[in-house]
């Protein structure tokens, strides 16, 4: 037991020992990703790694976390990171209320904070008296684009049904928003809306009963590609080839449905690149650079044949 | 009187017996009446697609609660099951029966692999079964995780997916294996030595270990039965969907539960039968086919389905209490 202990405690000092190696001179930046287990997240660290690889001028360390509301273990990320001292901190926060403490800590630390992906809760930082830029993309403006897309292929008063993502998401939320402006400047009809929790399965089973409730629905939009999976495999077992869909994220799995014509559009919001993007921003601050304000937008665009 | 009091008791026999199947009658007549389009062939043939892979994960999950344990992996292990499939459908350089043949074999062999292993360590042990299959909901998951880079693995030969989408007189192929699963596990469960071991198992687990007989042996049975239908319910939602995603069948564990349980068998294990769990499946499906063409919001959906299955539970409790007072 006690060779244990030790062998616990030399493993210990090892790890306090390349913690401190850090403080050298290459900045360190801390990357807090979401769940690793999601495809756009995942492939979004290998991004920034191949970024820390080429650019070779920083120290990347990354976490991510287990699922998409574990945003107790972010906390942890940020507050270990905190104690380290890293330079830079780069988070794609999971909950846009729960993680404003944490950062303005760090911020008070004197370490600078990018914040990607999903923007802080407005309100939240007001409160909190955090002024904090936001580096991510218009998932509102990228979801119109494919709103758009569709409406433009059914005209006025085409039919549509709306596959959310997560209710509780901002995301979700902004690119729900996105399509219902679609819809008004098309003047398309909605018939339903309902949330398939971003998943394949379950987008599949609630749009076929849609397809039931509804058979004279035109389109779709699904708020991620996951989702436009779901719902193109339920119009091929109905034998549908009458309904357009769209959908976003431009997912590898979609690319052969794009190239025949299963799925109308989807939006690339260019994930890989997306963290490389934000710690640039970060160390251009750090080499003492301006700091960053308001909504540094990054690219959406358009996927069709 | 003597045969008015007959039947009688026989009426609450039947009552008590048909409680389940009664229920699902209920709620069909009402979405018939209510919704315009819940009768009709094409809405039948969604919702006995929709319960499919529910159903066939609740078949194995009937094994494992009849002995009284409980498997809380089988959505994790379905993903995993599910990926290694479609890795070897992938492969470079395979016909399309060759790959189809490889990777079903490779998905219900991890399936059966991590059942074994949740029912060796579990029973070897004795440690409830509740926290070894917690344990292999994160080995699964973060094994199915592994070994894909957490990507989508998709493009599978045309067959397969047809596979997925065919119809028998309109009724889902995949359902009709989903009904054949059921049937082999009633004929285990009500005519062989294996199903007796298990009721007795999970009435009285001691009498069976002093009759002689191997209680861990039955066990591991259980549980590996468990991890096939996992692995078969890969297959299917592979064909269904035509990718294989890491992050599948989250939470799909406390559905196949919930059937289950719903279809009237006793969590304490003992009691219990695959045909109310056919039921129940039913009754979810059911539920959430109908709450959806009602109109009904995604929130008071998910409270509805909650209501309806602490509604069975009670149900059953009265049922048993019922039982033995007659």
């Amino acid at each position: 037991m006690s060779i244990l202990k030790s062998l616990a405690a030399a493993t210990l000092s090892g790890l306090l020992l390349t913690t401190a190696a850090f403080a050298e001179d290459k900045p360190v930046v801390g990357l807090v990703m979401k769940s690793l287990a999601n495809e756009f997240f995942q492939n979004m660290m290998v991004g920034a790694e191949a970024h820390a690889a080429r650019r070779g001028d920083y120290e990347l360390r990354a976490v991510g976390m287990q699922n998409e509301t574990d945003f107790e273990s972010q906390i942890n990320a940020v507050e270990n990171f905190i104690t380290e001292g890293v330079d830079v901190i780069v988070i794609a926060p999971a909950d846009s209320r729960a993680m404003v403490g944490p950062i303005k800590k760090a911020i008070e630390a004197g370490i600078t904070v990018v914040n990607f992906d999903v923007a802080l809760d407005a309100a939240a930082k007001t409160e909190a008296g955090l002024e904090l830029a936001f580096v991510g993309p218009d998932n509102r403006g990228g979801a119109k684009l494919a709103g758009d897309a569709l409406g433009k292929a059914l005209g006025q008063g085409g039919k549509v049904v709306i596959i959310e993502g997560n209710p509780s998401a901002d995301n979700a939320n902004e690119r729900r928003l996105g399509f219902e402006d679609s819809i008004a400047e098309y003047g398309l009809e909605l018939v339903d809306s309902r949330t398939a929790h971003w998943e394949t399965e379950e987008a599949n089973s609630v749009f076929s009963t849609m397809l039931t409730a509804n058979p004279d629905i035109q389109g779709v939009m699904a708020a991620n590609d996951s989702m436009a999976i779901g719902v193109v495999r339920a119009l091929e077992a109905a034998g549908r080839t009458d309904i357009l869909v769209v959908g976003f994220d431009n997912v590898p799995a979609v690319g052969p449905m794009i190239e025949d014509g299963r799925l109308l559009a989807t939006v690339d919001q260019f994930g890989t690149d997306m963290a490389a993007n934000a710690i640039d921003l970060g160390l251009g601050v750090v080499a003492g650079g301006p700091p960053l304000e308001g909504w540094v937008k990054t690219p959406v665009s358009l996927v069709t044949k | 009187m003597d045969t008015t009091a007959n039947t009688r008791q026989g009426l609450k026999e039947l009552i008590n017996r048909a409680g389940i199947g009664l229920a699902l009658l209920g709620l069909v007549v009402f979405f018939s009446v209510f919704t315009e389009h819940f009768l009709t062939a094409n809405n039948i043939t969604n919702i006995l697609t929709q319960i499919t892979i529910n159903l066939i994960l609740a078949v194995g999950m009937t094994f494992v609660i009849l002995i009284g344990g409980i498997d809380l992996s089988v959505g994790s292990i379905m993903a995993f099951a599910a990926v290694i499939a479609g890795k070897a459908m992938t492969m470079p350089g395979l016909g399309p029966t060759e790959a189809i043949l490889l990777a079903v074999m490779a998905g219900l062999l991890a399936g059966m692999l991590c059942g074994l292993l949740n029912g060796f360590l579990s029973a070897y042990w004795s440690i409830p079964s509740f926290i070894i299959t917690l344990g292999m909901l994160n080995i699964a998951r973060g094994a199915a995780l592994q070994v894909t880079d957490a990507q989508t693995v998709y493009a599978f030969p045309k067959e397969f997916s047809e596979f997925g989408s065919s119809l028998i007189f309109g009724v889902p192929v995949v359902f009709i294996l989903a009904l054949l699963l059921v049937a082999v596990a009633w004929f285990i469960l009500n005519h062989t030595i294996l199903g007796r071991m298990i009721y007795g198992i999970g009435n009285n687990e001691e009498a069976v270990r002093l009759a002689g007989h191997s209680v861990f042996r039955y066990k591991m049975i259980a549980f590996t039965i468990c991890g096939l239908t996992a692995g078969i319910a890969a297959i299917v939602y592979m064909a269904r969907l035509n990718i294989a995603s890491p992050i599948a069948g989250i939470g799909f564990e406390l559905n196949a539960i919930a059937a289950v349980i719903i279809g009237g068998t006793s969590l304490n294990g003992g009691r219990g039968s695959v045909i109310g769990t056919l039921m129940g499946a039913l009754i979810i499906g059911v539920l959430a086919n109908g709450l959806i063409l009602l109109g009904l919001s995604d929130f008071m959906r998910q409270m509805i389905t909650g209501v309806v299955l602490i509604a069975a539970v009670l149900l059953d409790q009265y049922r048993a209490r019922y039982g033995r007072s007659t």
